[in-house]
């Protein structure tokens, strides 16, 4: 009974587990139903919050910028408020603000975010500069005519490619680096090389100013010019001869301001070499084998247009050890030198006019160098590199040679683009002062801007019989440009 | 020879005229104020001379426009000085241009677009609402130096700013005839000038800031003033009178000649002389 009972039932309870199995199906699609619909209330609640802020900003904002255009307006039509003590300002009313003063104000608003914008991404960062120049020329003769360092006929030189870093160290220091990539005259290849690298203190007291690393030694005007920012395309023949190009060293150099009306500058200086070519250390390198140098200049002004700046300078290597080496004279022997003594004296003449010195100005500037070199003579040749067991031979004696060396300048600025002017060179060989060469040099400068220049030169280089060298001609066309960062500094100027 | 007084005078070095006349007033007889410049010059080529080192060396103040104005003399200058007190941002070096909203920000600092001020536009001073900031910023650094002095400073402020305020309200009267008229201009100086007095500037004769006109430029600038009937070109006395010249006699247009300094044409030796010529100048150059 009980069996054919539950037999009975059996469709029953399958009928009814289908039926609560159907009623759970349901009762789950309704909870998905209510949860969207949940979802999408709380969206459309979302975003009618989100409506409800907007607009709540909107009109803050538009309050705010209300305010803001009626306080400058305040501002603009009240006197300064005093420094300390001042009247509180009082509320000002509520005034109509029309799209066009929003337009303005915003306009105000977005000029200073720009301005601060330009600033924070370059914190800290050195300004970076860089240079370019090339010159291209035609000469008549050779290097093997000439003596000069570039080849004759055409000849394209990358002379250099310059980067230039500065920044402050610390409330204390500034540095900067000048690193030059120039074309190697014989290879063409470009050389890299540090052409300054070097810290200098901008607080000391006593009007004084250190300077250490690389760098170019004050000596003269010139000396311490790059080649790009010289008036004219090449370095004067004085400063190639008696200083070795530019006056770079490795050392220390102190600058003192007298503290005094007037301007007077002094300058000292001590550093491993001097210009080119460098000593040889070799094992160990003595006190006395260090260069020594030091200038004292000045100003004068005749007029508000007229100025003369004048200084001279002195540089002193007690004993110069190997630096070049044995030269070979004409007549068979060698000259070594053992030590360096070179002095000069420059002057400049500028004609400035207060009102358009953009447009037009005048320059004069002159240099006489004297070479008062001590050598080692060697009649003989023994000590030749050639020689065929070069060393002292007992015939060698010491002597010094006297010579001089003059450049002179003048530019002429007619206007903001065109100046023009003329170089003179003399100079005597200072390991033979019957040696002399002389150079003339007119130049042409246009600068289309202050970072893109082109310089039109023509020089006449002659050479007396002593030199065994020929004159020649040359035209060179040198152009410089500078991309970044660029600033005179004060010995540029 | 100097006496007590004169020694115990604060020694100011302002770059330019225009701070130069401000400091003068707010400083009154406590102070000893030299420029650098005399006026005469570009605002942005003051020539670098090595007798402006001890004066600097010596300064207890350095007053300057700002917004890189000196940019192109000024930095070399300092580093020369060898004075640590008015180096910059120390309390000595006072920018006068803190505080003022500039104008004409570039978006870019690009060379391509001449030799921008990348602050914005330093010509701010030629409005003489904003000299008023200057004042007090200078009256500030007065006040921080010499706090014992701190109430004639402010009575010295005051005088001047009531004398400022009273010929502006003349100025902006005298300019009514000016509101909305055109103006061209030699380099752009002119900005803030033509905003305070409702003028509309047009345009610079420079190609961009620091380069010269093209003759494309010129003959553009000519067609669009004559389309646009700009009535006036002003041309400032550091820059050459012949482009300026040119332009106005093929336009039509009066040439007028302003300072932007004091003491850039006769008989604007301070700041009040040198708005009320320029006013007038500008005032007399539309036709009646």
């Amino acid at each position: 009974m009980k069996i054919r009972e539950l037999s009975g039932l059996c469709p029953v309870l399958c009928l009814s587990a289908f039926v609560l199995q159907a009623q759970a199906q349901v009762q789950e699609t309704d909870q998905i139903g209510q949860l969207q619909k949940q979802l999408k209330q709380t969206q459309e609640r979302f975003e009618r919050q989100q409506r409800e802020m907007k607009e709540e900003f909107e009109r803050v904002i538009r309050t705010q910028q209300a305010q803001i255009d009626s306080l400058t307006k305040q501002i603009t039509h009240a006197p300064a408020p005093a420094a300390t003590g001042a009247s509180p300002i009082q509320p000002v009313p509520a005034t109509a603000v029309t799209p066009e003063e929003v337009k303005e104000l915003s306009g105000k608003v977005d000029q200073v975010v720009e301005a601060q914008k330009k600033i924070r991404p370059g914190e800290f960062n050195p300004s970076i500069g860089l240079v370019g120049e090339t010159v291209f020329s035609y000469r008549t003769r050779g290097p093997g005519q000439t003596g000069a360092d570039r080849a004759g006929g055409f000849d394209v030189h990358q002379r250099s490619l310059e980067l230039n870093l500065a920044a402050s160290v610390d409330p204390f220091a500034k540095a900067y680096v000048v690193v030059n990539a120039a074309a190697d005259s014989a290879t063409g290849e470009a050389t890299l090389g540090v052409e300054e690298a070097a810290f200098q203190t901008t607080s000391l007291p006593g009007n004084l100013e250190l300077k250490a690393g690389r760098f170019f030694g004050e000596f003269g005007r010139l000396g311490y010019i790059h080649d790009h920012e010289l008036p004219f395309v090449n370095r004067p023949l004085a400063l190639d001869q008696y200083l070795g190009g530019e006056s770079q060293s490795d050392g220390l150099q102190l600058n003192w301001l007298l503290p005094i009306p007037h301007f007077v500058s002094l300058t000292l200086g001590v550093g491993d070499h001097f210009g080119d070519p460098k000593n040889n250390p070799g094992d160990r390198r003595a006190f006395t084998e260090l260069n020594f140098w030091g200038r004292l200049s000045t100003y004068l002004e005749l007029t508000p247009d007229w100025q003369i700046e004048a200084g001279i300078s002195g540089l002193w290597n007690p004993k110069t050890e190997d630096r070049g080496g044995a030269q070979g004279q004409p007549d068979g022997g060698t000259l070594t030198e053992r030590e360096r003594r070179v002095a000069g004296l420059d002057l400049k003449v500028s004609y400035v006019p207060l009102r358009d010195n953009q447009f037009r100005s005048l320059t004069w500037g002159t240099e006489l160098l004297c070479s008062d070199n001590r050598y080692l003579f060697d009649p003989n040749g023994s000590l030749a590199p050639s020689h065929p067991s070069p060393g002292l031979d007992g015939d060698e004696f010491s002597g010094r040679i006297g010579s001089f060396g003059v450049y002179s300048y003048v530019t002429y600025k007619w206007s903001r683009q065109w100046s023009g002017g003329f170089l003179f060179d003399w100079v005597q060989n200072a390991q033979d002062h019957h040696d002399e060469t002389f150079a003339y040099s007119p130049y042409l400068t246009l600068a289309l801007s202050h970072w893109n220049q082109v310089r039109l030169q023509y020089t006449h280089t002659g050479h007396n019989p002593v030199s065994g060298l020929r004159s020649d001609d040359a035209i060179y066309l040198q152009w410089a440009w500078i991309i970044g960062s660029h600033s005179h500094g004060w010995q540029q100027r | 020879m100097a006496g007590p007084v004169e020694a115990a005078r604060i020694r100011v070095v302002a770059t330019l005229t225009d701070v130069a006349d401000l400091t003068r007033n707010v400083g009154g007889d406590l102070v000893e104020v030299q420029s650098l410049a005399t006026g005469i010059e570009d605002t942005h080529g003051v020539p670098m001379k090595p007798g402006f080192i001890p004066l600097l060396n010596r300064a207890d103040l350095l007053v300057l426009v700002g917004f890189g104005c000196e940019h192109a003399f000024l930095p070399a200058l300092l580093e020369a000085s060898k004075n640590p007190r008015i180096q910059y941002g120390k309390p000595a070096y006072v920018d006068c241009s803190r505080g003022i909203s500039p104008l004409e920000v570039p978006r870019s600092t690009d060379h391509s677009e001449g030799d921008v001020h990348p602050y914005g536009n330093p010509h701010y001073l030629l409005d003489p609402v904003l000299a008023k900031v200057a004042v007090q910023n200078i009256c500030n650094a007065l006040v921080a130096l010499a706090p014992e002095h701190q109430v004639e400073f402010l009575r010295h402020r005051d005088d001047y700013l009531a004398r400022l305020d009273a010929k502006i309200i003349g100025w902006q009267e005298a300019m009514k005839p000016l509101q909305g008229a055109q103006f061209v201009s030699y380099h752009e100086h002119w900005p803030y000038f033509a905003a305070r007095f409702g003028m509309k500037y047009s345009g610079t004769i420079e190609l961009k800031p620091g380069i010269d006109p093209t003759p494309r430029h010129i003959e553009q600038m000519i067609a669009a003033m004559k389309a646009e009937h700009v009535p006036i070109v002003v041309r400032e006395p550091q820059f050459p009178e012949k482009v300026p010249s040119l332009i106005a006699k093929q336009t039509g247009a009066t040439l007028v000649k302003l300072p932007i300094m004091p003491g850039g044409v006769p008989h604007t030796e301070t700041y009040l002389d040198m708005m009320d010529y320029i006013v007038r100048a500008l005032v007399g150059a539309v036709p009646k």
